[in-house]
């Protein structure tokens, strides 16, 4: 390092790079959990790279197009019978004394998941479930995508005074722990699909535009950058040409991570009573219900749980792949 | 010095939003017509007048908002109403505090310990021998634990260890720590480990990737070059810079957990900070929701700023460039 005098101005420049290389690190869980998923195993994906998908990908494919396929054609899938009408009750068994015998069955070949105790086929209610869950998963993160990545893609572009304003912004946000927010948004608005929506559309708008800010400032420092707009280029051309479609595949892996955070958090909310209301079938709304019959029935929880495990599974693991396809250093080693 | 100064300034104005915001959505919570009527549902109209009077309700909304927070900065968290009929009582939010936050920090301080303990070892051994049977195990293990939700393994240890084998209690009072701390200890073990799980594996994922890129750095290969054994090369040479990134992320996540181990605390009864600020916002009790998300929004926010002061000490980089100035 040349020898410089330390004068303030330097100072400054130090303590700003600190700052940059700060606010790179996740302060708040999703984005934690979104950077421990993007810290990939950085050799064995090299390898992977060469032989195309892999099996995993595709197994993670398949999933996803089948839990999109039953949730879209639920309606016909009942009507054919192919399952059973969630709406459907097995009637109880009446006993000798006229008591209504339990009929909360585990798994069997005609139930694959069993049924509740008001005799509902539990496969078929994952089913109408997954249609909410999905819905609230995707359009939520769709909706912080689309506000958070242009506020990030701002902050990142310009770092003075719009950055800090945008910086603070997000800041305030995060301040609040993110599902006790949903929580607030959902019981001010009421405990409705579109509610429980918009609420984790607003807990995950800060958590991407971090996200994006960070992935924007990388870009927006590289030569391309600077040579598009010393040939004179306006900084709207700039940043929709230059900075934004390098920006958008690490991105859209990250958005793939935040639909599992989300999916997450709605059966989070719903295990406090606070998510959608109890009787619109969700994910969430299911294990809530099998909560108080966790020492008779375990397969009540267990079969959504699984389902949202297998889920988030796959989403994380097609944030990987995506990101590995796309991440631009280690293609070049 | 000045650009500390710059983000304490930036500190206070966001400490102010948020809690006007605080306070704002907690009138929100209440109704926002009848606040009193959603907290004691139960009691007389008479009581209901007293204690709207108590709070001060019909004054202008930002009078209330500055009295509020005075005597929030002051300690004073406002009063808990409860009761029915003419029996209305009030506890201080200030003593639910006092006896709910240590709960949630032992939790949150033994799901951090577990969770270290396990992912350093694995993180750096894993980085050690990267891309062999051993690190791959390890990495898709935890790639798979990332997948699995808090509550998931909440419920499934609660079914099996708790309902089903009663080898730990549930759903009885915490006993306390000081008088009975192995009952205590078996009351938490399910708790802390549902939390630890998921940052086990964070910490290891982030750990090893940051050892990989530390170990290929040119000091490592001359500590090798010297004959230094490898166990020192990687403990004392390399998860040091490693683990910068790592003990700031540690830290910042006590701060993320102490509000987000509520779908937690609520499964196994913990009686911690998270649970009863769910139940006081599910149940309308406005003062008490606004001090506790203020308290909690607070010590993030400051935490944020402590860790963010001390990254910049800490950072070689940072530190030998101003030594060298």
């Amino acid at each position: 390092m040349p020898e410089q005098s330390p004068d303030s101005g330097e100072e400054i420049v130090r303590t700003l790079v600190a700052d940059e290389q700060r606010h790179d690190l996740p302060a708040d869980e999703p984005s934690l959990l979104i950077a421990a998923v993007e810290a990939g195993p950085e050799i064995a994906h090299n390898r992977r790279r060469r032989k195309g998908l892999g099996i995993g990908a595709w197994l993670a494919i398949i999933w996803i197009s089948l839990l999109l396929f039953s949730a879209i054609f639920q309606p016909l899938l009942v009507s054919t019978g192919v399952i059973p009408d969630p709406e459907a009750q097995e009637l109880p068994e009446i006993s000798g004394t006229g008591e209504a015998l339990v009929v909360a069955q585990p798994p069997s070949l005609g139930h694959l998941m069993g049924l509740n105790p008001r005799g509902e086929d539990i496969l078929s209610l994952v089913i109408e479930g997954s249609r909410r869950s999905l819905v609230i998963g995707f359009v939520s993160v769709f909706l912080g995508f689309m506000v958070g990545g242009f506020l990030g893609l701002l902050a990142g572009y310009f770092k003075g005074r719009t950055g800090g304003f945008i910086g603070s912004l997000l800041d305030i946000l995060l301040a609040f722990p993110q599902l006790i927010l949903a929580l607030f948004v959902v019981e001010v608005l009421g405990h409705t699909v579109t509610n429980v929506t918009f609420a984790l559309a607003i807990v995950s708008t800060p958590v991407l535009a971090r996200i994006a800010r960070a992935s924007s400032l990388s870009w927006s420092e590289r030569e391309f950058v600077v040579a598009a707009r010393a040939q004179g280029a306006k900084h709207r051309r700039v940043l929709w040409r230059e900075v934004l479609p390098n920006t958008l595949p690490a991105m859209l892996s990250i958005a793939l991570l935040g639909v599992a955070v989300v999916i997450v958090a709605e059966a989070g909310l719903a295990l406090l009573g606070a998510g959608v209301a109890p009787d619109l079938v969700t994910w969430g709304n299911i294990i809530q219900t099998g909560v108080p019959e966790l020492k008779d029935s375990p397969h009540i929880v267990l079969a959504p749980s699984i389902v949202i495990f297998l889920t988030v599974l796959a989403l994380n693991y097609l944030g990987d792949v995506v990101r590995a396809r796309f991440d631009v250093r280690e293609a070049a080693l | 010095m000045r650009m500390i100064l710059l983000k304490l300034l930036r500190l206070v104005v966001v400490l102010l939003v948020v809690s006007f915001l605080t306070f704002w959505f907690g009138k929100l919570i209440g109704g926002n017509n009848d606040l009193v009527a959603k907290m004691i549902p139960f009691s007389s109209e008479q009581e209901k007048d007293r204690v709207r009077e108590q709070l001060g309700l019909d004054k202008p909304f930002f009078t209330q908002y500055g009295s509020w927070l005075t005597n929030f900065a002051r300690g004073d968290f406002g009063e808990l109403y409860t009761g029915t009929g003419k029996n209305v009582t009030s506890v201080p939010v200030s003593e639910i505090v006092a006896k709910r936050l240590p709960v949630s920090l032992e939790l949150m301080l033994s799901a951090q310990l577990l969770a270290l303990a396990v992912a350093v070892p694995l993180g750096v051994f894993s980085a050690y021998k990267a891309n062999s049977k051993f690190d791959r195990g390890a990495n898709m293990t935890m790639f798979g634990l990332l997948a699995l939700p808090p509550f998931v393994v909440a419920l499934v240890l609660a079914i099996y260890l708790g309902a089903q084998w009663q080898w730990l209690p549930t759903q009885s009072d915490l006993p306390n720590f000081p008088l009975n701390p192995l009952e205590n200890w078996r009351y938490l073990l399910m708790p802390t480990i549902s939390l630890a799980l998921a940052q086990m594996a964070i910490y290891m994922r982030l750990l090893r990737s940051d050892m990989i890129a530390t170990l290929q750095e040119d000091f490592i290969t001359t500590a090798k070059a010297k004959g230094i054994p490898p166990h020192r090369v990687l403990f004392r040479h390399a998860l040091r810079p490693s683990s910068l990134t790592l003990l700031t992320v540690a830290g910042l996540n006590v701060g993320a957990l102490i509000g987000g181990a509520v779908v937690i605390e609520r499964i196994f009864k913990v009686p911690g900070i998270g649970g009863q600020l769910a139940a006081s916002i599910l149940s309308g009790q406005f003062i008490q929701t606004q001090s506790i998300v203020l308290l909690i929004a607070v010590f993030y926010v400051v935490l944020n700023f402590a860790v963010d002061i001390l990254y910049s000490v800490l950072d070689p980089r940072i530190r030998h460039a101003r030594a060298i100035a």
